[in-house]
């Protein structure tokens, strides 16, 4: 993967790409190995983030997403393509964008993601007892004891609240060690432990 | 990649080091005005070499902090200060720091003003321009505009001090010149005359890492390393393999890695918190079935912490 597309890829997933980038991160999906597999695993993360179930799916929907922001069949000419794309309201790029960047590596990945894969499989979670318990065992977030033995209706909003609040504690922990750093680094002096929420000695 | 990877690594091998262009001769650099670079330079030197205190403003979303700031130089080496008059009322000092001691990214910095030699340095990765003038603490300054080349930093706008080069004021810019943190001082002195001392409940010496120590308050148990870095990025320092902590910086930004080994596996995922200028980014994943939590803080944006985490992985 060129940095070229890492950095495509890093607009996109920050929902500021623009058309081009979104083009050429389409049009190298399907060639590019590495590309896909960074794809994917942000889009699997953001999921998370996001909260939002994933749609699973066998298509490749990279390809139809392509079309459908070019309004053409596979192989067309460019020349129609540009003409094309003129004519085309400009909603079509967003939703085609949001497609792309929530749906394309979504669902299918998902579910062939193994632990091999780098990730621990989706059923880990489901036949846990206590999912939110674990992330409790962290120190994560603060859960009534009658959690511990039940089932969580919904994990993924359950989680995407519990990694929220993991990320705000690791800040507590870890800033004053950062800025340990950043004070030797930039050029704002002793500054950066301004930043620090809570100093210890 | 790797091979960028290691070559780096290679390059910061010897702490001090900086990566030089090879065919320096012909390459023209874009970073913008000389100028700029002159006063960054004036920069460099001044907050190390010149004896201030005073009274500074952090502000970020809502919430602002009243701090001040001292920096005493005497006899070759300087001692830093830093009082919260509001909040925590904790106080951070650091003694005798060696005025020869250079770190990185002090180091990064000066290469930007290094253009007649050809090093790009710094305005490989930000455009620098002069950006008129303005007033900060009762002082003449003169304002500098640093933007972002690539998706991976935030912009600044930096005023420093015509007389001394000092920075009085730096505010950082996200993705649309969105403003997420402003650094400015209220007032400034020059000269070694100590300003009262402030109440505190907590004092903090700020701790000096050498390039060949490690904190390992909590070392993990496999070497690990991370394989990708934003174009620019150089490690602060070179701690073990299996500290639990990596730093990196750009001569502006800096950003820290956090490694964690889980005892039991969790829901793969991640959360971001954004305080002002600064992420906290934490995924949990597994790398080669071992749980494990990778928290990435800094003034950087979300995406370049996504990446950087999403890159962690043990050595081979």
């Amino acid at each position: 993967m060129s940095e070229k597309l890492r950095e495509s890829l890093s607009a996109l997933m920050d929902d500021e790409a623009n058309e081009l980038e979104l083009e050429r991160l389409l049009a190298n999906a399907a060639g590019d190995e590495e590309l896909r597999r960074a794809w994917t695993r942000y889009n699997l993360a953001r999921s998370a983030l996001g909260g939002t179930p994933v749609a699973h799916t066998d298509i490749d929907i990279s390809a139809q997403v392509r079309d459908a922001i070019g309004g053409r069949s596979p192989g067309s000419g460019s020349d129609q393509r540009w003409g094309q794309r003129l004519r085309r309201p400009l909603a079509s790029f967003a939703v085609a964008a949001s497609v792309a960047a929530t749906v394309v590596i979504g669902g299918q990945q998902l579910a062939q993601l193994g632990p091999d894969a780098g990730y621990e499989g989706e059923s880990a979670v489901a036949t846990s007892a206590s999912p939110v318990g674990m992330l409790n065992s962290l120190g994560a977030t603060a859960v009534p004891a009658s959690y511990g033995t039940k089932a969580v209706p919904v994990l993924q909003p359950a989680t995407s609240t519990a990694y929220r609040q993991l990320a705000r504690q690791k800040m507590s922990r870890y800033m004053q060690e950062h800025a340990q750093h950043a004070a030797l680094n930039s050029p704002q002096g002793l500054i950066p432990f301004a930043r620090v929420p809570e100093i210890r000695e | 990649m790797r091979r960028r990877y290691l070559a780096k690594l290679a390059a910061i091998a010897a702490l001090g080091a900086l990566p030089v262009g090879i065919a320096s001769a012909e390459v023209s650099c874009d970073g913008g005005d000389a100028r700029a670079f002159a006063w960054l330079d004036k920069m460099a030197s001044s907050m190390h070499e010149t004896s201030y205190h005073g009274v500074a403003t952090l502000q970020r979303r809502d919430d602002m902090q009243v701090i001040q700031v001292s920096h005493m130089v005497a006899g070759g080496a300087s001692s830093e200060r830093l009082t919260q008059l509001t909040g925590q009322g904790a106080r951070v000092d650091r003694h005798a720091h060696p005025l020869g001691c250079k770190h990185p990214g002090q180091m990064l910095l000066k290469a930007g003003s290094r253009l007649s030699g050809g090093d790009c340095g710094i305005a490989d990765h930000y455009r620098f321009s002069i950006d008129g003038n303005e007033r900060v603490a009762g002082r003449a300054a003169v304002r500098i505009r640093i933007r972002p080349l690539d998706v991976y930093r935030y912009g600044y706008q930096l005023a420093l001090d015509r007389e001394t080069g000092l920075l009085l004021k730096t505010v950082t810019y996200g993705h649309g010149d969105k403003v997420l943190e402003k650094f400015q001082y209220a007032n400034l002195s020059l000269g070694d005359s100590l300003p009262g001392t402030a109440d505190v409940e907590v004092v903090h010496r700020a701790q000096h890492p050498h390039p060949d120590s490690s904190s390992l308050d909590a070392p993990v148990r496999r070497a690990w390393s991370v394989r990708w870095l934003p174009r620019g990025f150089t490690a602060t320092d070179s701690p073990q393999a299996v500290s639990g902590r990596r730093s990196y910086t750009d001569g502006l930004a800096v950003f820290s890695v956090f490694m964690e080994e889980l005892e039991r596996g969790l829901r793969p995922g991640e959360g971001v918190v954004r305080d002002g200028g600064t992420t906290s980014y934490t995924r949990g994943m597994s790398l080669d079935g071992q749980p494990v939590l990778v928290t990435v803080i800094g003034e950087v944006p979300v995406n370049t912490a996504r990446m950087v985490a999403d890159s962690v992985n043990w050595e081979q």
